[in-house]
């Protein structure tokens, strides 16, 4: 946990007192508007990337002024939690630069990548499907363990076991969240892959869903991480610190992450990147993570556009240049269309490239739910590695103006994979290799299954 | 010089205090206080629903237009002569699910009110539950629900769900609204009615509960 983690509990109870309502409507915009105007931080609409270092270390600037002037709200105490510059600047100077995550021959070590390092981010897909079905989503998992260019998992949430259905903070929640754990480790051990990394508990939302989970050792310090995560727009509470002290009394890796809506209180993506970093400079400072999760999202309800991508590089790339934490983001774009579209294809190819070029580490929820998806998105992430900001801008304006087939019907597992020997169709390998060979068209070569 | 277009602006614009002034002065011209209310107040709040869609406003901007017709309100309510208004025995449970948030479910209780319905408002932060019982207790004719935030359009499928479970989904008809919401997703969850902006809450409710 964070140097300042005691400290911290302690301004909760005597800090500032301030309505929660005051400091969301007016503390909140009134100083993202004074720091922004002061370092001048505007987006380009027509431009989906920041890749400007100047712009990027006055996001930093920018982010830091925010958490020193605002500081966070403890929505328990109603109270506002102050940092000096001192204290933040020496949990940046200590904080760690490198997590080893999974084991084996599936252990990845996050250590900084510039913008164009050859070195590819890792890419952590989606696994399991929203359903109560446990064969459905253990199919769903199995075609994407088996998959070697994913680098590790995201369990997707589960609705219920069968006929439990979740019942939020009791113990069907925990009883669905050890059924995601089993289940992941079942298919990881199928996969001959026991060291794959977990990501998060998805399927747990509350801190006595989590502990009990870690609890069964089914998730451990080895394959998963804890979500210690700031709340939305600068905010924290006693559970936020309850399970920064559990993961440092279980060895866990806290799971930093940040995830700002535009449009609610932020006016733009410029103002969702102040924030992401503040947030995170917030976060470093009380649980001393090093893991950041950072990916922005419209409060008009999608992952995609000019400005979700533009805030996710920004905040990206003024970490890497300042902070050198190891940072990821969403490696999709949440496209609708489902497994056999063109949109989400493309929106999989433009997020990670985009961390290619921003100086990510890795990308999760990388590609859909299915294996032939997260195959798609850990290829694109090691073609893609050596792209240069403005040749991987280059790829992404492709991708921006191309062609899009109209999306078919929702296509379900059962209709993309032979069950019974887990490969996939041969329009769905048709899908994967028309995709293949666009990327290769427009330069980008790889060692990929399309020969 | 007060006028219902430089009304219409101020609301646009959430200055409230403004606002306010302005429609005192209207009503004290002697104005329309239907014309006031409807090209004034609604108008400046689509706007800003319009500038919201196009990314040029935030929620916090529409809060904050929801801040100033609240203000001016409450003085074109008390300018209806007395008794004119037309009242219908019909109730309406309204109210927010899951979130904190009520400007438009505010508005939309104002507009059934002034519209002459009885309006049950049971505040935020609902679960599906709290619809269901104010409305068994109340005797309602009819559910509004405003969602804004993602996590409660499930919520909103769960309350569909519930009055089904219980048999009395035809006794309530259901209307829905707010920032997240579509006509699409509405119909598909089963609503009986979506509203866009805040005064289709009275035309919903009309057409619902049959009332000319």
């Amino acid at each position: 946990m964070g140097r300042l983690f005691w400290e911290v509990i302690q301004r909760s109870t005597t800090g500032p007192i301030m309505s929660e309502e005051e400091f969301e409507t007016e503390r909140l915009p009134s100083v993202l508007a004074s720091v922004q105007a002061k370092y001048k931080i505007e987006a380009d609409p027509d431009e989906p990337i920041m890749a400007d270092p100047d712009m990027a270390d006055a996001v930093f600037k920018a982010g830091m002024e925010l958490l020193l002037e605002l500081g966070l709200y403890c929505q328990d105490t109603k109270r506002v939690i102050h940092f000096t510059e001192e204290e933040i600047k020496e949990a940046i100077a200590t904080a760690r630069h490198e997590v080893v995550l999974g084991q084996g021959r599936d252990e990845m070590r996050l250590s900084p990548r510039a913008p164009g390092d050859t070195k590819h981010p890792y890419s952590w897909s989606p696994a399991g499907a929203m359903t109560t079905n446990i064969d459905t989503y253990r199919t769903h998992a199995l075609t994407v363990v088996q998959e070697p260019a994913c680098d590790g998992v995201i369990p997707i949430p589960l609705f219920g076991v069968n006929d439990t259905k979740v019942v939020a903070e009791t113990p069907a929640h925990t009883l669905v969240c050890l059924t995601e754990a089993r289940i992941m480790n079942d298919v990881a051990g199928w996969a001959g892959r026991p060291g794959l990394f977990f990501g998060i508990p998805m399927s747990a939302t509350t801190p006595i869903t989590l502990m009990s989970t870690f609890d069964s050792g089914l998730y451990n310090k080895h394959n998963c991480t804890l979500p210690v995560q700031i709340l939305m727009d600068m905010r924290v509470n006693f559970d936020r610190f309850n399970l920064v002290f559990f993961a440092e009394q279980q060895g866990l890796e806290p799971w930093m992450s940040c995830s700002p809506t535009l449009y609610a209180y932020l006016t733009g993506p410029e103002q969702g990147a102040i924030e992401i970093i503040a947030q995170s400079l917030g976060m470093l400072a009380y649980s001393g993570g090093a893991l950041t999760q950072a990916m922005s999202v419209s409060v008009h309800g999608v992952y995609s556009g000019n400005d979700i991508s533009w805030c996710n590089s920004a905040a990206a790339l003024a970490a890497e240049r300042n902070l050198q934490l190891p940072w990821l983001s969403i490696g999709s774009t949440v496209d609708p269309g489902g497994p056999m579209s063109d949109g989400a294809w493309y929106g999989t190819a433009l997020s990670i490239i985009n961390a290619c070029i921003s100086g990510m580490e890795a990308t999760w929820l990388s590609g859909g739910s299915t294996g032939l998806e997260a195959r798609w998105a850990g290829e694109i992430s090691r073609a893609a590695a050596g792209l240069s900001p403005s040749e991987g801008i280059e790829v992404i304006k492709k991708i921006l103006t191309a062609e899009r087939a109209p999306a078919p019907p929702s296509t379900k597992i059962d209709k993309l994979y032979d069950l019974k020997t887990l490969r996939p169709i041969p329009e769905f390998v048709d899908h994967y290799k028309k995709f293949t060979r666009i990327f290769k068209e427009w330069g980008l070569e790889y060692p990929s299954w399309d020969e | 010089m007060a006028t219902i277009e430089a009304l219409r602006t101020l609301v646009s614009e959430t200055k409230p205090e403004e606002a306010a002034e302005m429609t005192a002065e209207l009503l004290a011209a002697g104005l329309d206080p239907m014309e006031i209310l409807e090209a004034g107040v609604m108008d400046g709040l689509s706007d800003v629903g319009d500038r919201f869609a196009a990314k040029k406003a935030i929620v916090l901007d529409l809060v904050r237009a929801g801040v100033t017709a609240k203000a001016c309100i409450p003085l074109i309510q008390d300018a209806f002569p007395e008794g004119e208004g037309q009242q219908y025995d019909k109730k309406i449970v309204l109210g927010t699910m899951l979130s904190q948030h009520n400007i438009g479910k505010n508005l939309v209780s104002t507009l059934l009110s002034i519209g002459g319905f009885e309006v049950i408002d049971i505040g935020e932060k609902n679960s599906p539950f709290d619809f269901y019982e104010t409305a068994e207790k109340s005797g309602a004719d009819l559910i509004a629900v405003s969602v804004v935030f993602a996590p409660a359009m499930e919520k909103f499928t769960e309350l569909i769900d519930l009055l089904k479970e219980l048999k009395v989904r035809d006794k309530y008809p259901v209307i829905v609204g707010g920032a997240v919401t579509s006509k699409a997703w509405a119909e598909k969850e089963g609503a009986d009615g979506w509203g866009e902006q805040a005064k289709d809450g009275v035309l919903l409710a009309r057409d619902l509960l049959g009332i000319a």
